[in-house]
């Protein structure tokens, strides 16, 4: 069959681990997917407290793509459509780096750019107070999710968010979120 | 009344409220896709417990990890216990523990005592 000469698992293998790959997930981000990779996840590094931060940041970016993901499929077990997308988790010497990619309709890129550089820009006391404002607002009609996790992450690696959008097709961009976690707390 | 229970699992806590003794205890991780389908049940029971004035309150909370989600119906346990002490004479106190070293818990926890106006005890375990 065609496509087992053109999918090597070797070669496969090999750049997962030259990129230090340690988790990669591609599907629907399901409750049950969530909670395996924060199983795996929570006592990977050494210090409880940026494992946790890890864990968060994932959690966030899985739950976006549950929510919001412009690619969807119907799930038995949870009874209605879920989001696709992929999460993955790199590292270089200094730092984590969690990475999740997923669809979203084209007119939604410029707001959530926006967004991310708004959030990009303020220091620890204003990101402070911009999560909390926030999260006194009422939930938004129709949006599950609570409008903070771009602040979260920010916040819970001390780094800025960074987004790279693709083109996917006619309606649609593939949107790339990427957040470093420093190693050392 | 009733009290209310929910054995933890994963990704929901373990939620025990007495009504009775008046200690409502959370524990463990919240991150259920749908926190507000979750906490729904949890919010109708408040509602109905802080019918009566004058009650005395302790809110045990004892997460390891919640998500965004869970933070803000977390605000709103807490906001709907300040009015409660406001409004009807509640006297209502927040024992909010965090593992020790958890600084991003404590911070939490520090965070929410300064949203609401409720006596605060953060308490390293």
């Amino acid at each position: 069959m065609a496509y087992i000469e053109h999918f090597s698992v070797k070669t496969f293998k090999q750049q997962l681990s030259e990129r230090k790959i340690s988790l990669a997930f591609q599907g629907i981000f399901s409750q049950d997917v969530l909670a395996l990779i924060g199983k795996s996840l929570r006592n990977t590094p050494e210090s409880r407290v940026i494992a946790k931060r890890l864990f968060a940041i994932v959690i966030e970016m899985a739950q976006n793509i549950h929510h919001y993901s412009a690619e969807k499929q119907y799930s038995e077990k949870d009874g209605r459509d879920i989001g696709v997308g992929i999460v993955a988790i790199a590292e270089d010497e200094d730092h984590y780096i969690i990475t999740s990619g997923n669809c979203i309709i084209k007119t939604e890129v410029p707001p959530l750019i926006e967004r991310a550089n708004y959030i990009n820009g303020l220091d620890a006391d204003e990101l402070k107070k911009f999560y909390r404002e926030q999260r006194k607002m009422p939930q938004r009609e129709g949006k599950p999710g609570a409008n903070l996790g771009f602040i979260d992450m920010v916040r819970k690696s001390g780094n800025p968010i960074e987004i790279n959008i693709k083109d996917y097709d006619e309606t649609r961009s593939f949107f790339i979120l990427s957040v470093k976690v420093n190693k050392e707390l | 009344m009733e009290n209310f229970h929910i054995d933890g699992s994963t990704y929901i806590p373990r939620i025990d409220f007495n009504a009775q003794t008046g200690v409502l205890e959370l524990e463990g991780e919240s991150y259920h896709e749908y926190t507000t389908e979750f906490f729904g049940p949890i919010f109708s029971w408040l509602e109905d417990y802080l019918e009566e004035a004058g009650k005395t309150i302790t809110l045990n909370f004892k997460m390891s990890y919640f998500n965004t989600s869970s933070s803000r119906r977390f605000l709103e346990i807490l906001t709907m216990l300040e009015d409660y002490q406001n409004d009807k004479g509640g006297n209502v106190t927040v024992n909010w523990y965090y593992e020790e070293n958890d600084v991003d818990m404590l911070e939490s926890g520090e965070e929410y005592s300064d949203d609401v106006e409720l006596p605060f005890n953060l308490l390293p375990y």
